[in-house]
């Protein structure tokens, strides 16, 4: 396995997973877009 | 993904420099991705403004190409790495607001069919791959991640697989190109096929969640037949994902019944810790959904945020794919899994096909 997939694929300075934290940042986007931070996002 | 590495100390004790290392990585991945979006933009209104019919070539495509190129033609420099390994976190983060797009409704239906499908897939595929990796005489426990990677989740379940069963680290490694060397040839394959067989997206998207292994590729195949087939697969894949947890405790209590690998003690704890949380995320957001929580625009926006994560995810696909570090493998896992891939996407196609009979996707 090389170097890149290993570094940094779990975030575990608060003893949470890659998993939990990439479920935390999508919820926080989608607070941001339900609060009207983020109103209109392009593709 | 399972594995986990130490932050360096100095970066522990700084968490804005811990921050601070992952950018240049993902400015690349954004910078690959963009230009995947804006070379498909270009090439189509070149095409529409000269009256060309040239076939469509999709973002996803041309994130992968570039991200292949730049990948194995280059040496990329370190202070790259630790961003372009976020495109796992990408990925799972384009997933959980993907979930926007389905009310709870088609999850139900969908993802009930996929359940039933995805445990004929797992079956399938585990005796399937134990059969072949006796046939060719691969290490028993190779053969174990090589049928765990490919009955499951690809990369991902073959490294929660490898410290369950206490494997070698060179298992490990032949398991994880093998996976990932088919899984890019299924990108260039699977809509070829999809298309000649004039598959409907729904049935397309469900035979990609079921056939192709990594997450990544699934979904990337998917896509690149059409955005909605991109969405079931998705869907297809989150299933299989969810099972991680208990085909992995399978094999961790077999092993550990051989005296090859720590008993578990614990098996609750086991399956939750193996479970993809993400899978959780992706249901509460299609529930927050259909509650009506977002509105209409509210819910474009977040549709357009999973494929912004998802082009990160793309142009990942392609750095990571390092087909010199693949060929250092040897042959034989690969020809293993070649097999196997064949005759699993051959079992996929021919239960979704089925299913599309029974149950009209």
């Amino acid at each position: 396995m090389s170097d890149e997939n290993k570094v940094a694929v779990s975030a575990t300075r608060l003893g949470l997973s890659l998993d939990v934290w990439s479920v935390i940042t999508a919820f926080a986007l989608a607070l941001l877009v339900r609060i009207g931070a983020l109103k209109h996002v392009p593709w | 993904m399972a594995t986990s590495i130490a932050l360096p100390s100095q970066e522990a004790q700084n968490p804005f420099a811990a921050v601070i290392r992952y950018i240049p990585g993902v400015l690349l991945l954004a910078a690959i991705g963009f230009a995947g979006k804006v070379l498909e933009q270009s090439i189509n209104g070149y095409a529409k403004a000269h009256h060309l019919v040239i076939p469509n070539i999709e973002y996803v495509l041309w994130a992968i190409a570039i991200g292949l190129v730049i990948g194995n033609a280059l040496t990329i420099p370190k202070v790259f790495l630790p961003g372009i390994s976020t495109h796992e976190f990408w990925l799972k983060a384009g997933i959980v607001l993907l979930g926007a797009r389905f009310v709870v409704a088609d999850v139900l239906k969908l993802g009930g069919i996929s359940i039933a499908l995805v445990v004929l897939e797992i079956s399938g595929s585990l005796v399937l791959m134990t059969f072949l990796g006796r046939l060719f005489n691969l290490k028993p426990k190779l053969t174990s991640l090589l049928a765990v990677g490919s009955a499951v989740c690809g990369v991902s379940a073959i490294i929660a697989a490898k410290g369950a069963i206490d494997a070698d680290d060179e298992d490990s490694s032949f398991a994880i190109a093998a996976i990932l060397a088919l899984g890019a040839i299924a990108l260039v394959a699977f809509p070829v096929v999809g298309h000649a067989l004039h598959l409907s997206d729904n049935a397309y998207g469900m035979w990609s969640g079921l056939a192709v292994d990594n997450t990544a590729e699934a979904t990337a195949a998917g896509t690149l037949f059409s955005d909605a087939a991109g969405k079931v697969a998705v869907l297809a894949k989150t299933t299989r994902n969810a099972t991680i947890g208990f085909v992995v405790l399978g094999y961790a209590l077999y092993w550990a019944g051989r005296g090859q690998a720590v008993k578990v003690k614990n098996k609750g704890a086991f399956l939750w810790n193996k479970f993809p949380k993400f899978v959780l995320g992706f249901l509460a957001i299609s529930l927050l959904v259909s509650v009506h929580v977002f509105n209409k625009e509210q819910i474009g926006s977040l549709a357009n945020l999973s494929r912004w994560a998802f082009l990160l995810t793309f142009a990942g696909v392609g750095l990571r794919t390092n087909f010199r570090e693949m060929g250092k493998q040897g042959a034989r896992p690969f020809i293993v899994g070649a097999l196997g891939e064949i005759l699993i996407a051959a079992l996929t196609l021919g239960l979704v096909v089925a299913a599309n009979t029974i149950w009209r996707l």
